[in-house]
């Protein structure tokens, strides 16, 4: 069972409960939560928001193919993950990403979540524009996507 | 050739739409793309050399596929540049 999305913040928002009710089922005895969240400094500078910037079509097809690698890999039983990203810009403490997982046992859900983070970091065409104290701001070096030949 | 370049992250700072317009003489393929775009960068912004390396350093998707250098384009085509990524 999987739901993902690309959430434009300015006219949605990201929130705990919409997961909830997606991943609650009474075959799963454990369920895992994961927020990433924007902090208030990087690289020794006065964050004071995040603008994400994202390829939306990609975006999903990329969750969709990590969530696909995970049952494939982590062999899991009844899985069930919610994961939602921000596009637009987020403020201080604001919700940049939900990752929302639910299987039979707990070794799983701990697996399951990270794994799904992780690949996301790796795959998913998703940007970072960071705004400072005074007006600077700054897109972040991310990770080069390796092409297939 | 026309061929519509969608941009994304950081490459949204070459223009003020959220995409270039390239044309070309002949049929070509996604490193004539990456060309036109350094040469397009060096001109516009010959200062940036972190926008140069960006661009580099970009893989270009077609139908939400990142495609190779070799890949060929049809006219009228719309390709994204796909800069280094980071989200979460």
């Amino acid at each position: 069972m999987f739901h993902c999305e690309v959430v434009d913040v300015k006219t949605n928002q990201i929130t705990i409960e919409k997961a909830q009710k997606f991943i609650e089922s009474q075959k799963c005895g454990a369920s895992l939560y994961f927020l990433g969240t924007v902090r208030d400094h990087n690289n020794d500078k006065t964050v004071t928001g995040i603008t994400y910037d994202a390829h939306d079509s990609m975006v999903k097809k990329s969750f969709k193919e990590i969530y696909e690698d995970a049952i494939q890999k982590l062999k899991l039983d009844h899985p069930a993950a919610f994961v939602e990203h921000a596009k637009g810009y987020v403020p201080l403490g604001g919700i940049s990403v939900i990752i929302a997982v639910a299987c039979k046992h707990r070794a799983q859900v701990y697996e399951f979540s990270r794994f799904i983070i992780e690949e996301i970091k790796k795959k998913t065409p998703i940007w970072k524009k960071e705004h400072y104290q005074g007006e600077e701001t700054a897109w972040l070096e991310g990770k080069q996507i390796q092409v297939k030949n | 050739m026309k061929i519509k370049v969608e941009l994304f992250g950081v490459c949204r700072e070459f223009s003020d739409k959220d995409f270039i317009d390239l044309e070309f003489d002949k049929n070509i393929q996604i490193k004539d793309i990456r060309n036109e775009m350094i040469k397009f960068v060096e001109n516009k912004f010959p200062e940036n050399k972190n926008y140069l390396e960006m661009v580099k350093k970009s893989a270009f998707s077609s139908k939400d596929e990142i495609v190779e250098d070799e890949f060929m384009l049809n006219n009228n085509q719309t390709v994204s540049i796909i800069p280094p990524i980071g989200g979460g």
